[in-house]
């Protein structure tokens, strides 16, 4: 069954979500190769984009997908794309007496926005039968927008300019993708649960239908879902009623639910704070109610109203209020743990992972990451674990420290990148091995034997893939000067003076993990829900529902998903591995 | 000084005439920026965002919401007007423009120094006598279709320009007729409104049936078959993971197999279900069969139905399961169990048209469809937008004339009759009240001069030659907008619908009246998170 393309339909929503996903397309852009001759790569990239045709008959290749923001977060993106758009058309060719014009002024493109109209202009003017740069028409048109980007290989330095997601997207969108919401009311925010919840009905969710109708009428064999949500507003509330619709109508697929949060939101009060807490809350419990697997994803310290600093990564300098900076880190670790299912040959399809992991109604999970995994150049995979033998390398990207007891109920490791360096140590026969480790015959051996000496008895199930997440512009620079070009530790750093080289690849390990971790973390959710009276203290908060009894209930809900996790069996519990079922 | 400011000095405060004049502004401002659309002959507002999208619209309720109203007075008044909208699907802008104009006329008698309690109680009585003449007013009569015609086209060609709102109009009161039994309410969810993006094109179609946004997926099935059978249904025809497949369940690769394979023929058996119904109903093939089938069909289903001369559909969507037992008549079915010739429906002709990457496959010919698409091609988006806004309001205005089985005449002749009649009414009413009662006739005379103005005729002379006209010759007069004299509307074809009329009466003096009533406004400093 490998051959075949099981398809996958992102949907992303709220803003947070969108930065998170531009970065992950604009990764998934990056690893396309547009060389007929190359072999092809090992992710299968028809599982996450589709090939289409517009009006004009030119061919196109766009992503699967659907996001939903508010009105203004789109700025110089225009919500149809400019694929699709036959040239500008502003005759009103339906009315006959006078029209009034009122335009706004066109918001300033940054560089990078600049430099990418003029490479779509020139592309153009090359070929007249390719308007597009996605365009796979022939597979004469080599020369991409992607070359043209890496061989300028220029730092935009776009950290002050990005204000929303489309001032850092590459790609080019399908006219269905978007889709602008409206929360009645004056604000044009999305504050509060409740808000999130009952959006979801009539247009809107006439037009979500559509949409959904739309990607996945096409697919032979469709998988299932990949839902981003932002955890921290009234997305989340959106989140939960989307993920019931799809829970509902496209019963057995899977629908991997990622909830997001920044690590700062701007000009936040403490009413804010709170909201968010409750967002987060309801969020989590009902978004894991409805997904195969629900698994946060933030760089916060914590989720609660007073978090600890945020993860910190040993060779990442990035500023944790900047969104453009968070959102690259976590789209990173997305790449790795998305990229089971998305592989040419041997894939595991969703299900079968959220099998794995989410056992027993145990549906959230936390992700672990190490952005990049630290591995020397020139060196095998043996002297890089054994470097990192007395603590694990990777980091909390769930706001949940592992607990460091070896106890876990599931977990799914990924490693991504080591391409170019050796799997297996390379020692002549007879000599002895430096560790066990190095006497291993196969890449999945040494990491299982690696992990196994953290979590002896934990059912895990690993995916080793050669090809490294390519960055290219405009993805943010965060890398410490330790790094080399294709994101390996250097022996030493580059002498002063010199620039440090910009970082094209980045190797990068993540681990899903559902362990006796998320008790506390879960119980700790639900304390701080539940620690004040929130009709008095948050009255507002449930203006637009739940009724306080749904909000009980809910808070019910998170307290036995808790107790899920409490661990009475010393953490042995019947879980299938993937080995053995490999479909 | 106000109570609060001792408890709270930052808060700011307005108190009566301040107060009364806050509120005016932001009602005369609404309404100075929705006066222009009034009308066939209104303005055509385009707005283009900093991205270059673009919106085109003449309706109220439109403009409205793209608006961002911060003045909370002003945004109220925006939201009674949506909600009119809402419930009855027109008069928007008639709305705000009254509002304004009471609340104009009510301010000329508050600088005298008379209490807007009294005007309220003026307005009041006036909206009663309103609603008196409104009943006597009404044009009762049988609903055919010239009528209804006249009706959608008083609405669509405010919207659209004459050629296309002709046309329109033709397809939206044939497309309600359709679906319209009698002695029940309309369900206007049963007229899909399906956009196709097309060069030229700019024109409405009525299909009589049903036309999906999408195709069969298989090289091998006919694009076109006449006289076929349609089987609606809710029944997997993929492989899907189940809960075989879970883990729990299996000891061994080999066992899993197995079940995987038995899940395989579990499907095949299925399809097999079909093909032997079709087998039955069509033994010679002389006709056709179609598959509609709202959950998945996968290749080797699609294949083994191709075989077997099947046209199959996959995932149609949930809405439009009920339009085609509507359509096609049959019975959707939810398993393959107890298919019987009875579950079928029959539709004439079936046929696939590709554009671009989309494909459409319409449903046509069905016998008594009492579901059917207006079918809308526009050369870009924000055309088909438009014209879809105009086909909904149009839909909306047949469906009220339906239901209110009544029609008023249109072109500012309802308002200069209602005018006429409460100047006459005000000595009926008790002292300075019917300072009240004038101010409400005199605002609703808003709606023929902003007509003529919109037209380019000198609105006074205009309404004066409309009031002569009206009491002369005793008939309801309106604006000829191509000439600026009076004309007798109901011969015209102008006609509104009474819901409308009677919706506004009410909804504007309720909020004028409390605008009105409003002589202290604070705001103090709590940020909420929602206004």
């Amino acid at each position: 069954m490998s051959s075949l393309c099981r398809e996958v339909v992102t949907l992303q929503l709220g803003h947070y979500s969108n930065f998170v996903g531009t970065h992950w397309w604009n990764l998934q852009d990056a690893s396309l190769s547009y060389d007929p001759e190359s072999p092809p790569c090992e992710v299968q990239s028809d599982v996450v984009f589709r090939e289409g045709q517009t009006l004009g008959g030119h061919v196109t290749y766009t992503p699967r997908l659907i996001a939903m923001d508010l009105k203004g977060s789109l700025r110089t993106l225009r919500q149809q794309g400019s694929l699709y758009e036959s040239g500008k058309d502003t005759s009103a060719v339906t009315w006959e007496g006078s029209v009034m014009m009122h335009e706004e002024s066109p918001p300033v493109k940054n560089s990078f926005l600049e430099d990418l109209d003029k490479l779509d202009g020139e592309i153009l003017a090359e070929a007249d039968f390719s308007p597009q740069p996605q365009c796979l028409a022939g597979s004469v048109n080599v020369d991409t927008v992607n070359n043209h980007l890496a061989r300028i290989q220029k730092s935009y330095r776009l950290e002050g300019s990005v204000k929303v997601w489309s001032d850092f997207l590459r790609i080019h969108l399908h006219p269905r993708t978007i889709s602008v919401v409206h929360p009645d009311g004056v604000s044009n925010r999305l504050e509060a649960f409740g808000q999130g919840d009952s959006l979801l009905q009539g247009s809107v969710l006439e037009e979500l239908e559509d949409k959904l109708h739309f990607f996945v009428e096409e697919c032979d064999y469709l998988q299932g879902f990949q839902v981003l949500c932002d955890l921290a507003d009234g997305f989340a509330g959106l989140g939960s009623k989307v993920t019931e619709m799809l829970h509902d109508s496209y019963s057995g697929r899977g629908i991997l639910t990622f909830g997001l949060a920044p690590v700062s939101h701007p000009d936040s009060t403490p009413v804010k704070d709170l909201y968010h807490l409750l967002n987060c809350t309801l969020g989590t419990v009902h978004m894991a109610n409805h997904s195969s697997f629900f698994c946060p994803l933030t760089l916060r310290g914590g989720l609660g109203r007073r978090p600890s600093s945020p993860s910190a990564f040993p060779h990442l300098c990035y500023d944790p209020s900047l969104w453009y900076h968070s959102s690259s880190v976590l789209a990173l670790a997305l790449d790795a743990i998305t990229v089971a299912y998305r592989l040419r040959n041997n894939s595991i399809p969703m299900w079968q992972m959220a099998d794995t992991l989410a056992v027993s109604g145990r549906k959230v999970v936390t992700a672990y990451g190490a952005v990049p995994f630290p591995m020397m150049h020139g060196t095998s995979l043996p002297d890089a674990l054994s470097a990192c033998a007395d603590a694990l390398p990777w980091r909390p990207l769930s706001a949940c420290p592992e607990a460091g007891d070896g106890r876990c109920y599931g977990q799914w490791a990924t490693l991504k990148g080591f391409e170019g360096q050796k799997l297996i140590s390379s020692l002549a026969s007879g000599t002895k091995a430096p560790t066990p480790l190095h006497s291993l015959h196969s890449g999945e051996d040494i990491l299982a034997s690696y992990i196994r000496s953290f979590y002896p008895s934990a059912p895990l199930a690993l995916q080793l893939v050669s090809a490294p997440s390519k960055l290219t512009p405009p993805f943010p620079q965060i890398f410490s000067q330790s790094l080399d070009a294709q994101g390996f530790l250097q022996s030493q750093p580059p002498p002063p003076g010199f620039p440090p080289p910009v970082v094209s690849s980045l190797p990068v390990m993540t681990s899903l993990q559902s362990g006796p971790a998320l008790d506390p973390w879960l119980s700790e959710l639900h304390r701080g829900a539940s620690a004040f009276d929130i009709r008095r203290v948050a009255p507002s908060f449930l203006s637009q529902g739940p009724e306080v009894a749904d909000y009980q209930e809910a808070l019910e809900q998170l307290r036995l998903l808790a107790w899920c996790y409490r661990d009475d069996s010393c953490g042995v519990m019947r879980s299938s591995s993937e080995e053995d079922d490999d479909d | 000084m106000s109570a609060i400011k001792a408890l709270n000095p930052k808060a700011e405060v307005a108190r009566a005439q301040a107060a009364l004049a806050v509120n005016i502004s932001a009602a005369r401002g609404l309404q100075d920026v929705l006066r222009s659309n009034l009308g066939p002959k209104g303005t055509m507002k385009m707005l283009v965002s900093g991205s270059g999208e673009i919106k085109l619209t003449k309706d109220g309720n439109v403009l409205l919401n793209e608006m961002q109203i911060q003045h909370p007075t002003a945004s109220l008044i925006a939201k009674v007007a949506t909600a009119q909208d809402d419930i009855t699907g027109d008069g928007t802008t008639s709305n705000v423009l009254i509002i304004g104009e009471l609340l104009k006329q009510a301010d000329l008698y508050v600088s005298e120094g008379l209490h807007p309690r009294i005007i309220a109680e003026g307005f009041e009585a006036a909206k009663e006598k309103a609603l008196a003449v409104l009943e006597d007013m009404k044009v009762t009569r049988e609903m055919d279709r010239e009528t209804l015609i006249n009706v959608a086209r008083t609405s669509l060609r405010t919207k659209v320009h004459a050629e296309l709102a002709d046309l329109l109009t033709e397809a939206v009161v044939d497309a309600v007729l359709a679906i319209a039994k009698p002695n029940e309410p309309i369900d206007l969810y049963m007229v899909e409104i399906m956009e196709m993006k097309h060069k030229t094109d700019c024109d409405t179609q009525l299909i009589r049936g049903l036309v999906l946004d999408h195709g069969a997926r298989h090289p091998d099935m006919k694009k076109r078959v006449e006289d076929a059978y349609v089987l609606t249904c809710n029944v997997s025809l993929e492989y899907e993971k189940t809960e075989v497949n879970s883990g729990f369940f299996y000891k061994s690769a080999d066992e899993r197999e197995k079940l995987v394979s038995a899940e395989r023929k579990f499907i095949e058996e299925r399809v097999r279900k079909i093909v032997a119904l079709k087998k039955k109903v069509c033994p010679n093939g002389d006709k056709g069969f179609v598959v509609i089938n709202q959950k998945g069909i996968d290749p080797f289903s699609l294949d083994a139905l191709a075989k077997e001369g099947i046209v199959a559909l996959r995932r149609a969507k949930r809405r439009n399961m009920e339009r085609l037992t509507l359509a096609c008549g049959g019975i959707a079915m939810n398993s393959v169990e107890d298919l019987t010739p009875e579950c079928l429906g029959q539709a004439g002709l079936v046929y696939e048209y590709t554009l671009g990457e989309e494909k459409y496959t319409f449903v046509e010919k069905c016998g008594n469809p009492r579901s059917v698409t207006l079918l809308l091609k526009g050369p870009n988006k924000h055309t088909l937008t438009q014209i879809k806004d105009a086909v909904r309001d149009g839909l909306r205005a047949v469906k009220n004339a339906i239901e209110d089985g009544s029609v008023v005449s249109g072109a500012g002749a309802f308002e200069v009759a209602v005018a006429d009649a409460l100047v006459k009414h005000k000595p009926n009413v008790k002292g300075r009240a019917q300072l009240g009662v004038q101010a409400f006739a005199d605002a609703l005379l808003v709606i023929p001069k902003v007509l003529a103005q919109n037209s380019g005729y000198d609105p006074q002379e205009t309404l004066l030659k409309l009031q002569t006209e009206y009491k002369e010759s005793g008939q309801l007069v309106g604006v000829d907008l191509s000439t600026g004299e009076p004309m007798v509307a109901g011969e015209a074809g102008v006609w509104d619908n009474y819901s409308v009329k009677k919706q506004l009466l009410h909804s504007c003096t309720v909020i004028a009246s409390n605008i009105l009533l409003v002589d202290e406004i604070m705001r103090a400093g709590m940020s909420s998170l929602r206004v």
